[in-house]
């Protein structure tokens, strides 16, 4: 096809603003697919992502198109929605050349919405604004052009109203995108490179890469190159998502499809990465994405020690179509060997938790999220850190620096009272506020990324009845007065318990963990001591007391056989537990302590 | 070294269960059927708390349902043959609920089958015994009396559910004295629901006053399938506090060592020399042969349990079949464990020595980890020749023993 013909978009949507509908009202325009095989969203082929009604995993769907005459040939390059997936909507961006952004009519821009809308910016998309749910009783087109035009600069009138839903003004919006997104630049003539914008594995063919070819073109049975390692394939299968995997005999410049090549070894293929011809080999891989900046750490464990190799590889198959997850072996005092995995957020490991289980089949004990630090040395030298266990020693060490966000929460009026106490509370500092209309309110904050990663959102939730969205982005690290707690139980500590936190905050994080131990642990035969320590300071104890009393008053002949049965099995579940300081911890203890799910 | 011979050359000792008892106590988990307000007929099997009191008269309508079973259970030891036992025991349920003339009969043939017996104890309710009784018990060849005392506050005895008074206590020791008996025990309960430290300390101070040669201090447990047990569930008791349990505990360890009755085992109290021989034999692990229905032997490595089906257990004797019940037979292991965790019940703990002929192994080797961790904590000690539960690992000995129940 003529690539003054070929238009690559996104659409780039908030959760349930009807991006997966616009997408089945499309397929069905082009008949790529009809509506009797409709499914909905189509697009999303993870249960996991109906369910939720998000879209984790960006996937490419090419479409044919006539508009004014002449045949188009429209690939739609799906984004996730979500705030922690910024990394994978800026991937599918960097393969298109203009993004849709669809604005529900009812609900106006949140927050997520305009951090996508900066990212198609930055990509060098093209955008067009979309207001949707146009139908509905509740719609406020005008007023939600108005934010659109205050908030992104796009013109009002430029905006497009549509019901994805009964495929209102769809037809006129696919118009718009051959008439006014651009056609990919023309590189035909250069040698080869292909964009690898996503991949999964296939038990019988091997890695698939989803790719988008910039230069030059892709053929059956060439002999490919990948860029990062220098390892050569040979093509045994090229092809388009038409939705469904359709061979083709070439992908052309400008062109997005699949390529299979016999890739066995996961861990060959990188998001990112680019694909060249292996006689004629471009000089200069395409500029891949900015690694994925991981902010979130916790710990994962089999919930069967017996499971750890199923959860290795279970991890090597979630990384080879989320780079932005990353793992590496554990091995706690408390649970036995595990993995300290990091993600961009909150979601995006809940969403990993959830895939392990569905997926895998695998039960695992994660622990409460942590940031990342960095650690200013004594000899000047800067450290990063993801686990509190890695803090060097205190004497060496000149400042601890946190990692901050530019958080925006957009809210109503009348709720903006709690949510700026529960901001403050939180360390944030209020930067801006800025009224989208007169019901609606933007705040704009400087906030420490720890005290949002745990529960903030949820409360944000739970304070402005279920309506304020939020935001976060990265950007810095900055010293602080944080302090590392350790928990002593009997007077050892327990490094899986370890934490850093803001001195303000010490005692009151520390007690509550010490709480939930004491509730958790059995008595013992002596007193035993919990306490939160800074350094060596003792800022805060519990005590689990003693057994008092705990002997048969009679064992004679006719008793034995019972009370050995008894001794057993009261053994039997000491075995079960880890020994800390002399003091048994059930692991079912300190699963509870440590599990986020409470 | 390890093997039945080792067993058959150590002293056993047997123990006659006498399943029956005037009337169930309420706190009492071992097998008996109360015989007050029983016709006879047929096997009792309904448990009432609140039965009339027992006349005497009662006990011609069951006389020959006792006999039959008293006659069972000699039939039972006639199996034994040639096994010489060491000590006796008649428990129950309460021997002195048996006719008197059958509770004789039955210490007499025991006697006679038991030329060498060093120590034979039947245990009486002091409301079942009077000056023939006893006189002619001492003179059948019983040297041991014990008494279920269980406590000198009436309350606490009403409550308890006993059929007898303080003041037969008295009677009763003094009438053992006045038969010959130098060797009597009393067995107390404390942590009865709602009594006091004082309660306590006066019931010990009273036993104390009698003089006897033995005390056993029982820690009130509640049984499953017990009276007490139901109104524990449905509220309408509370077991005393675990404080005042422990420290009632406590209190009867010192009490009793400054009398002159220290402390031998977790429960038992004695002047030296008078410890219960055959109930030491149950704490060294030594074989055992109980008689009667529900009646638990360790024997030639199995331990065995009778069914308490009192007519399954006399049509098997008649008929010279084997008793229904439990066998278990005991493996290296467990004869190591068990040891282990019975001797620990002493306070003489463990003989390293006898330990290790008895089993063939090094007990210290064996469980070097928890016996070392113990004695970090101050909970064992290591005394010359034995391994024992110090002082205030007492109170929290399960917690311990459990540790010694399998091998590491």
């Amino acid at each position: 096809m003529d690539i003054q013909h070929i238009r690559n978009f996104s659409i780039i949507a908030h959760i349930d603003h009807g991006k997966s509908t616009l997408a089945d009202r499309m397929l069905e325009l082009t008949g790529t697919i009809t509506a009797r095989e409709a499914k909905d969203q189509i697009l999303d082929s993870m249960d996991i992502e109906r369910e939720r009604g998000i879209t984790i995993k960006a996937s490419g769907v090419t479409m044919e198109y006539e508009y004014a005459g002449e045949g188009y040939m429209l690939n739609l390059i799906d984004t996730p929605g979500h705030v922690d997936f910024h990394y994978e909507v800026s991937r599918a961006l960097t393969a298109c050349e203009g993004a849709l952004l669809v604005v529900d009519a009812s609900q106006g821009i949140q927050a997520q919405t305009l951090a996508n809308a900066y990212l198609a910016t930055e990509a060098g998309a093209e955008i067009l604004g979309v207001i949707n749910k146009v139908d509905l009783a509740a719609a406020q087109p005008d007023l939600v052009a108005e934010e659109i035009e205050h908030v992104l600069g796009i013109r009002k009138n430029e905006c497009f109203r549509i019901s994805a839903k009964t495929g209102m003004g769809v037809r006129e919006l696919l118009d718009a995108v051959c008439e006014l997104l651009p056609p990919p630049a023309d590189r035909s003539e250069e040698p080869l490179r292909a964009l690898i914008y996503d991949s999964h594995y296939d038990d019988y063919r091997g890695v698939i890469c989803y790719v988008r070819v910039v230069s030059g073109s892709l053929k059956p049975r060439q002999k490919i190159r990948l860029m990062r390692l220098g390892s050569t394939y040979q093509i045994t299968e090229l092809g388009k998502f038409r939705p469904d995997m359709r061979p083709v005999e070439q992908l052309g410049t400008g062109e997005v499809g699949y390529v299979i090549a016999n890739i066995r070894n996961l861990g060959d293929v990188r998001i990112g990465d680019t694909i060249t011809d292996d006689a004629r080999p471009a000089p200069d891989p395409l500029k891949g994405y900015q690694p994925p900046m991981q902010m979130v750490f916790s710990d994962f464990y089999p919930g069967n020690n017996t499971e750890y190799p199923r959860l290795r590889a279970a991890f090597e198959r979630l990384a080879l179509n989320d780079a932005s997850f990353s793992f590496v072996p554990q091995n706690s005092q408390a649970l036995g060997f595990g993995f300290r995995c990091g993600f961009l957020g909150l979601l995006h490991m809940e969403i990993i938790q959830e895939r392990l289980e569905r997926e895998n089949d695998i039960d695992v004990v994660q622990t409460a999220p942590t940031v990342s630090y960095e650690v200013l040395m004594s000899d000047g030298t800067v450290q990063r850190i993801d686990s509190p266990s890695e803090l060097p020693d205190r004497t060496k060490v000149e400042e601890i620096r946190e990692p901050f966000v530019r958080l925006e929460i957009i809210t109503t009026t009348d709720t903006i009272g709690g949510v700026m106490t529960l901001a403050e509370s939180r360390r944030c500092k209020l930067v801006k506020t800025d009224y989208l209309n007169p019901t609606r309110v933007m705040l704009d904050y400087k906030a420490p990324l720890a005290e949002i990663v745990y529960d903030f959102y949820d409360q944000i939730k739970g304070i402005s009845h279920g309506y304020a969205t939020m935001n976060y982005e990265f950007t810095g690290f900055e010293a602080g007065d944080l302090v590392k707690i350790d928990i002593l139980v009997n007077h050892t500590p327990v490094e899986a318990l370890s934490l850093i936190v803001h001195r303000s905050n010490a005692e009151a994080r520390g007690r509550k963990l010490i709480i939930k131990l004491r509730r958790a642990i059995p008595r013992h035969q002596f007193e035993i001591p919990l306490q939160v320590a800074i350094g060596g300071k003792i800022i805060a104890r519990e005590t689990i007391k003693a057994y008092r009393k705990d002997v048969t008053a009679k064992l004679y002949g006719g008793d034995i056989t019972r009370k050995m049965k008894v001794l057993k099995k009261q053994k039997e579940g000491k075995k079960r537990m880890k020994s800390v300081g002399s003091v048994e911890i059930p692991q079912e203890a300190f699963m509870s302590i440590l599990d986020t799910s409470d | 070294m390890v093997g039945d011979c080792a067993l058959t050359v150590e002293p056993a000792g047997l123990y006659v269960h006498v399943p029956f008892c005037r009337s169930k106590c309420r706190y009492c988990g071992f097998y008996s059927v109360p015989t007050a307000g029983w016709d006879g007929t047929g096997v009792p099997s309904r448990i009432s708390p609140r039965l009339g009191a027992p006349p005497n008269a009662m006990h011609r309508v069951w006389e020959p349902y006792t006999g039959r079973l008293v006659a069972a259970m000699l039939r039972e030891l006639d199996r034994y043959e040639g096994v010489q036992f060491r000590t006796a025991y008649v428990g129950g349920g309460s021997p002195t609920a048996l006719p008197p003339e059958q509770l004789l009969g039955l210490a007499r043939r025991i006697a006679e089958r038991l030329e060498q017996v060093e120590e034979f104890t039947v245990e009486c309710n002091p409301g079942q015994v009077d000056a023939e009784l006893l006189a002619d018990l001492r003179r059948a060849g019983v040297n041991r009396l014990s008494f279920g005392a269980q406590s000198f506050r009436a309350a606490e005895l009403e409550l308890l559910g006993r059929r007898h008074t303080v003041e037969e206590i008295g009677r009763a020791v003094e009438l053992a004295r006045r038969a010959g008996f130098d060797n009597v025990g009393l067995d107390l309960i404390f942590a009865i629901p709602d009594s006091t430290l004082a309660d306590w300390q006066y019931s010990v101070e009273a036993a104390i006053g009698l003089d006897v040669q033995h005390i056993s201090a029982y820690s009130l447990s509640f049984e499953p399938g017990t009276v007490f047990d139901v109104w524990r569930r449905n509220g309408r008791l509370a077991p005393v506090d675990e404080e005042l349990d422990r420290a009632m505990y406590e209190w009867v360890i010192d009490r009793l060592g400054q009398v002159g009755l220290p402390q031998y085992e977790i429960s038992n109290f004695a002047r030296p020399g008078f410890g219960c021989r055959h109930n030491l034999g149950y704490w060294a692990n030594r074989p055992y042969v109980g008689i009667g229905p529900g009646a638990a032997s360790y024997w030639q490595g199995d331990r065995v349990t009778h069914d308490s089906n009192m007519e399954w257990y006399m049509a098997a004797v008649e008929s010279g079949q084997k008793i229904p019940g439990a066998v278990e037979r005991l493996g290296w292991e467990d004869r190591i464990c068990e040891t282990a965790v019975l001797s620990l019940r002493t306070r003489a703990g463990i003989d390293l020595a006898a330990f290790e002929h008895k089993t063939g192994c090094d007990l210290l080797r064996t469980f070097a980890a928890t016996i070392r961790r113990y004695c970090d904590l101050g909970l064992m000690e290591i005394t010359g020749c034995a391994v024992r539960l110090t002082e205030q690992a007492l109170p929290i000995a399960d917690s311990i023993l459990c540790d010694f129940a399998a091998l590491e």
